[in-house]
């Protein structure tokens, strides 16, 4: 029984380092992505110049949709797909 | 000489990679079961390859009792698999239903003249010289000696690992591009400065200069 209670112990330590290091990557990938879309240009072509954002503070705005949306949620998954594969080779091994 | 030792490690590296996962992940036999048994087993240098002694077969002891599936080929090849807990330890098969399966294999034990064929999912090697055996998992009746399955496991759990291994270089690609490169750029930048002040007058002065020279 303490078996399981360490995997628990170890496996949600593990993740919750997996987790914070996804979050980074894709923060970091998502911020890259806004500097070089503003660079080009091409985001900001339709706004006139005299209220076109300056490039810190279209970024920042653009952090602040990610950090609402989805794909930041979806990193939830690091959590899931190892509870689940856990679960169901348990119940594949133990039960079938 | 460095570029052989270099390939040297690389594929030692690989090997030991691949027979790990050759040991770890499940295969499927298709034999049939001729006998069951447990006998007191007692596991020493071997240890790697039996089931960790806190899972419940036993504690604190080298000598343990280990359940075993005897089982031959169609080709009368046998094969001696063990029937051990591996629990909530190494490998992450999660087994503590050793007590069972000895009973399902029990059930379908048969006859070379009357066959019954089941297909036994087990990882680990069967090394005579070392005492060590392959863990069964799991048996399931199948049709007959022909049956053979996709191993849909162990090609989800490669294309998984593969995953995780693209996933870590991308992040550390990242990392390096956007924390380590920047960081050792603004180093460099200011050793420029401060090498440049540290010239003091008369050095730059000197460097001046130097850009009128004729380049030879």
């Amino acid at each position: 029984m303490i078996g399981i209670l360490r995997l628990a112990l170890f496996g949600f330590v593990a993740l919750t380092i997996t987790y914070v290091l996804v979050s980074i990557y894709s923060r970091s990938v998502r911020r890259e992505k806004l500097e070089k879309s503003y660079d080009s240009g091409e985001a900001t072509q339709d706004i006139p110049d005299d209220i076109k954002p300056d490039r810190e503070s279209f970024v920042a705005a653009g952090m602040e949709a990610y950090e609402k949306g989805l794909k930041r949620r979806l990193i939830w998954l690091v959590y899931v797909v190892p509870t689940v594969a856990l679960a169901a080779t348990v119940y594949l091994v133990n039960y079938q | 000489m460095w570029r052989k030792i270099k390939w040297g490690i690389w594929i030692v590296l690989a090997i030991l990679v691949a027979s790990f996962l050759h040991y770890t992940l499940p295969q499927h036999d298709v034999v049939r079961i001729t006998n069951t048994y447990n006998r007191l087993t007692t596991v020493g240098e071997n240890w790697m390859f039996y089931a960790s002694p806190d899972t419940g077969t036993a504690e604190g002891t080298q000598t343990r009792d280990i359940r075993f599936i005897e089982a031959a080929f169609e080709d009368d090849t046998v094969i001696v698999y063990r029937n051990e807990d591996t629990g909530w330890v190494w490998p992450p098969y999660f087994k503590y239903d050793s007590s069972n399966l000895q009973a399902e294999a029990t059930n379908l034990e048969s006859t070379r003249e009357v066959p019954k064929w089941v297909s036994v999912t087990h990882y680990g090697w069967r090394f005579p010289f070392l005492s060590i055996y392959p863990n069964a998992v799991s048996v399931k009746v199948v049709s007959g000696p022909d049956y053979s399955a996709w191993n849909w496991v162990s090609t989800i759990i490669l294309i998984a690992l593969a995953f995780i291994i693209f996933m870590v270089r991308r992040m550390w690609l990242q990392f390096w591009e956007r924390a380590v490169d920047p960081a050792i750029d603004a180093v460099d930048a200011r050793a420029d400065a401060a090498r440049d002040s540290a010239r003091g007058f008369f050095g730059r002065i000197g460097a001046w200069m130097s850009t009128w020279r004729r380049k030879a």
